[in-house]
């Protein structure tokens, strides 16, 4: 079964001779319908004898040749992934080649919810995860923000939660981030592997981790600053880690201005032979970027409202302001919202 | 008209160079659009004609791949019909009705087609496109759902971490949970048995960025081995990133399980979700629609998605009115309302940018063949179709929850024959069974139309009807299926 066995030529079921003691269902007996879909002759005749078996409740080898057959021509079709599955287990078919039947399937249907979870369920019943996750990041290279596809990644690490596999993600992330750093998926893959998934071998000292992971993320926002995928990763770190946004305050102030104002943030050494020193802890913007950023903006509207106070709430109001009018004005009512709340300040986390 | 591009900073990627190209398909033809906005015109008789030919001549052979979401294209045709303000004759109706029921299955909900398995996402379009054409009666479509049947289906999906399959053997996702929540509301079927744990797994899919994901993973379940619970510090993290469409079914999931007594204190960070929500609004040279994710492409049918998730949050703020003017959200954690005499002025209210929203779907989304799409270059089809128009409603309309209407709807309730499934002994008083349903029902249909602050980007004749912000449909549709479901003889409006 490790290779499709369609035949080359067709030949519609109803001539089949070995399908003769089946009887095809029609869709529909007698009803005119509205939205009808005019399927292919071959597709008509295939799922006439789908619902044949169906009815008579068959279990066997051409059954699985049928369904693979009708996935062929629709791989949407859940009710066909389901018998198909169902009659594997009733078969006590060989599982692992239908694995392997799968990657092929796979790799032409990357945008079908069933292909990936009836692999799910082949690997529950399989209790392995051998060479998935390297099938998976081949997938990955032709659709980098597939969503199927990274949930089921996920979904293998956690079910199989086994150190070998966790311990190449990051590698994997920052392959594919050094590639596109806009890659949201590989950005919230990181979430997944460093904060969502509990404290993986290696990773028990957590200052160690943050640090690293603030690290990179200043560096990966230096590089370009106007990327949202970045500047969130950065807030959700600070969120999880308890850690006030004002922390980043001297990072993040650069971005927030025009290049030729950054110049006052090189802080002179102190040993005047040395000349300037660049802090490395606070990668200033690189010097193609677009700046003044209003990620960063935000950013400082945001410090200042957690600062809080009459100073706080002056500030905070300025940044929302400015952003309202001149660097988002998409925004406009969302900021001019934000500003409201920064001089009236409530509580906005509230119970659904 | 000037735009100004996405900055790229200067470094080039896959992200930054279909944006790029997105940006130019779409501002070249905001380009050639007049300046004078009264210009934009809805082309409703061609969009009419061309959602007409789909349904009843119907689709070619390459829309096999819709061959499991049969309910869904008669749903979207219908809905949009609605939304256009076009009524159905009786024949076509009955028609509607009949390709509808010969998708119900024999052991209860509905498959994607006749003879398929019962799901989920058609049971939802199925039991929504009869709301639309159906009637109480014989063959009128009410009164052939098997909901005894159905709500012993829907309990056999349910999972030990609180949320739904979408079917046998297969996956769990948040469209799904969304799409039971609606139905058993609509068919007074939302008891505490069907639900019990389902708001912690809604929480459990908001993600760092604010919106939410596909689903979760349930690491406590009774079949996971047992060293996982005590090895992770979080223990149910969320599968895949924040999405428009599964973080609109998750916070309408809240909202539905809100009139529910539930065990569960799971805190949902507004917010965060604000904060998300507003960031997939492209810029002007996108035309200001909504992608599904950050660093994605906007899309049509994100207007609704994303565009229609801002009347969800409003609620959420306790803000439904005008959340300028009014932000006691204090008083509504308790599960009460506070006072809604607030007045919405001026045409740029709401958290999102109703005025771009409106210009997109003219301008970016209409097919000049007919139908609405994704953007610029991709065919129309009938699912971008509706849900661009329920975008474009929803940045056209005011709809709240109005407190004056909950309490008149509450003053008129009258004690009605429960659904009671049957083999199952009552967890539930009759006192209680009442009160509940009495909070549900009124609950779904004190969404109201502040008909004074409707705003037309090029006039009134590019009105399309308001919606319901949890249902996606007419309001008048939800209440005349609810009002029979829950025994109510409350006139519609």
């Amino acid at each position: 079964m490790s290779t499709s066995r369609i035949p080359e030529t067709y030949i519609p079921y109803a001539e089949r001779p070995d399908w003769a003691d089946v009887t095809p269902i029609p869709q529909h007996d007698s009803l005119d319908p509205l939205v009808p879909i005019h399927y292919t002759p071959e597709y008509k005749d295939a799922t006439d004898y789908f619902r044949g078996v169906v009815q008579a409740g068959e279990r066997s080898e051409r059954v699985l040749d049928l369904t693979e057959y009708i996935i062929s021509l629709n791989p949407s079709h859940y009710s066909v992934w389901q018998y198909r599955y169902s009659t594997l287990i009733a078969l006590k078919s060989d599982l692992a080649a239908e694995l392997k039947l799968m990657n092929t399937i796979a790799a032409e249907n990357l945008k079908s919810y069933q292909v990936w979870h009836h692999r799910r369920l082949l690997l529950t019943q399989l209790r392995s995860a051998e060479g998935e996750l390297d099938f998976i990041a081949a997938a990955l290279e032709e659709d980098k923000k597939n969503y199927h596809t990274w949930a089921y990644r996920q979904w293998v690490l956690a079910e199989f939660n086994d150190d070998e596999m966790w311990a190449g993600e990051l590698g994997l992330i920052e392959k594919l981030l050094d590639k596109d750093v806009r890659n949201n998926s590989a950005w919230s893959h990181r979430f997944f592997i460093v904060w969502d998934s509990g404290i993986r071998k290696g990773e028990e000292d957590r200052e160690t981790v943050t640090r690293r992971e603030l690290a990179y993320t200043k560096e990966m926002i230096s590089l370009a600053p106007n990327n949202a995928s970045a500047w969130n990763y950065l807030r959700g770190v600070l969120e999880r880690t308890a850690t006030p946004l004002s922390s980043l305050e001297a990072f993040v102030a650069p971005y927030a201005r025009a290049h030729s104002h950054i110049s006052g943030f090189i802080t002179p050494a102190s040993n005047e032979t040395e000349g300037v020193f660049i802090d490395l802890e606070n990668p200033l913007p690189s010097e193609s970027a677009s700046l003044p950023c209003p990620l960063a903006i935000e950013f400082l509207a945001d410090i200042w409202e957690e600062k809080g106070g009459e100073e706080g709430a002056k500030k905070a109001s300025e940044y929302f302001a400015s952003l309202a009018e001149k660097y988002d004005p998409m925004r406009k009512r969302y900021w001019e919202f934000r500003q409201k709340e920064a001089q009236a300040p409530h509580p906005v986390t509230v119970s659904a | 008209m000037e735009f100004q591009p996405t900055p790229t900073d200067g470094v080039e990627t896959e992200t930054s160079e279909m944006q790029f190209d997105t940006e130019q398909l779409i501002s070249r033809l905001f380009e050639k659009s007049s300046f004078d906005l009264n210009s934009y015109k809805l082309n409703r008789t061609l969009h009419l004609n061309w959602l007409v030919r789909l349904c009843f001549q119907g689709f070619p052979s390459r829309y096999v791949s819709q061959d499991a979401s049969q309910p869904w294209l008669l749903f979207w045709i219908l809905q949009s019909f609605q939304t256009l303000g076009v009524a159905v004759d009786p024949t076509t109706k009955q028609r509607a009705i009949d390709t509808i029921l010969a998708n119900q299955h024999p052991s209860g909900g509905f498959g994607g087609g006749p003879g398929q398995l019962p799901h989920l996402l058609p049971t939802y379009a199925a039991v929504c496109s009869l709301a639309i054409v159906g009637r109480p009666g014989e063959g009128g479509g009410w009164d052939q759902i098997d909901r005894q049947k159905m709500y012993q289906w829907f309990l056999s999906l349910k999972q030990p971490d609180g949320s739904f399959i979408v079917c046998h053997d297969a996956e769990v996702d948040m469209r799904g949970c969304y799409c039971l929540l609606t139905v058993a509301t609509l068919l007074d079927m939302l008891t505490p048995e069907l639900v019990r744990g389902t708001r912690a797994f809604v929480s459990s899919c908001q993600t760092y960025e604010g919106g939410f994901s596909a689903s979760s993973y349930p690491y406590f379940t009774s079949d996971a081995p047992n060293h996982l619970s005590s090895l992770l510090r979080s223990p149910r993290p969320s599968l895949g990133e924040a999405h428009g469409g599964y973080t609109f079914c998750a916070v309408a999931s809240l909202l539905l399980l809100r009139a529910q007594k539930d065990e569960g204190k799971d805190v949902l960070d507004t917010k965060k979700l604000l904060r998300w929500a507003v960031g997939m609004q492209g810029q002007e040279i996108e035309g200001g629609g909504f992608r599904g994710r950050t660093n994605k492409l906007v899309d049509g049918c994100y207007s609704w998605w994303v565009g229609g998730l801002f009347a969800l949050i409003d609620d959420l703020l306790g803000a439904g009115g005008a959340p300028l003017e009014r932000l006691d959200h204090d008083s509504h954690s308790d599960g009460k309302e506070g006072d809604d005499s607030h007045e919405w002025q001026d045409f740029e209210d709401g958290l999102f940018n109703k005025q771009a929203l409106q210009k997109f779907v003219l301008v970016s989304s209409q097919s000049t063949t007919g139908g609405l799409r994704d953007k610029p270059g991709k065919p129309a089809d009938a699912y971008h179709t509706l849900y661009n128009l329920s975008g474009l409603s929803s940045a056209q309309h005011h709809v709240y929850r109005s407190a004056e209407q909950a309490a008149k709807l509450e003053s008129q309730w009258v004690r009605s024959a429960p659904f009671i499934p049957t083999g199952k002994e009552a967890t539930e008083s009759d006192e209680g069974r009442n009160e509940r349903r009495k909070r549900i029902w009124v609950d779904a249909n004190s969404w109201t139309e502040d008909e004074v602050a409707s705003r037309y980007v090029g006039g009134k004749e590019n009105r399309v009807n308001a919606t319901h912000p949890v249902f996606d449909l007419t309001m008048t549709t939800s209440r005349a299926i609810t009002n029979y479901f829950y025994g109510q003889n409350v006139p519609i409006a």
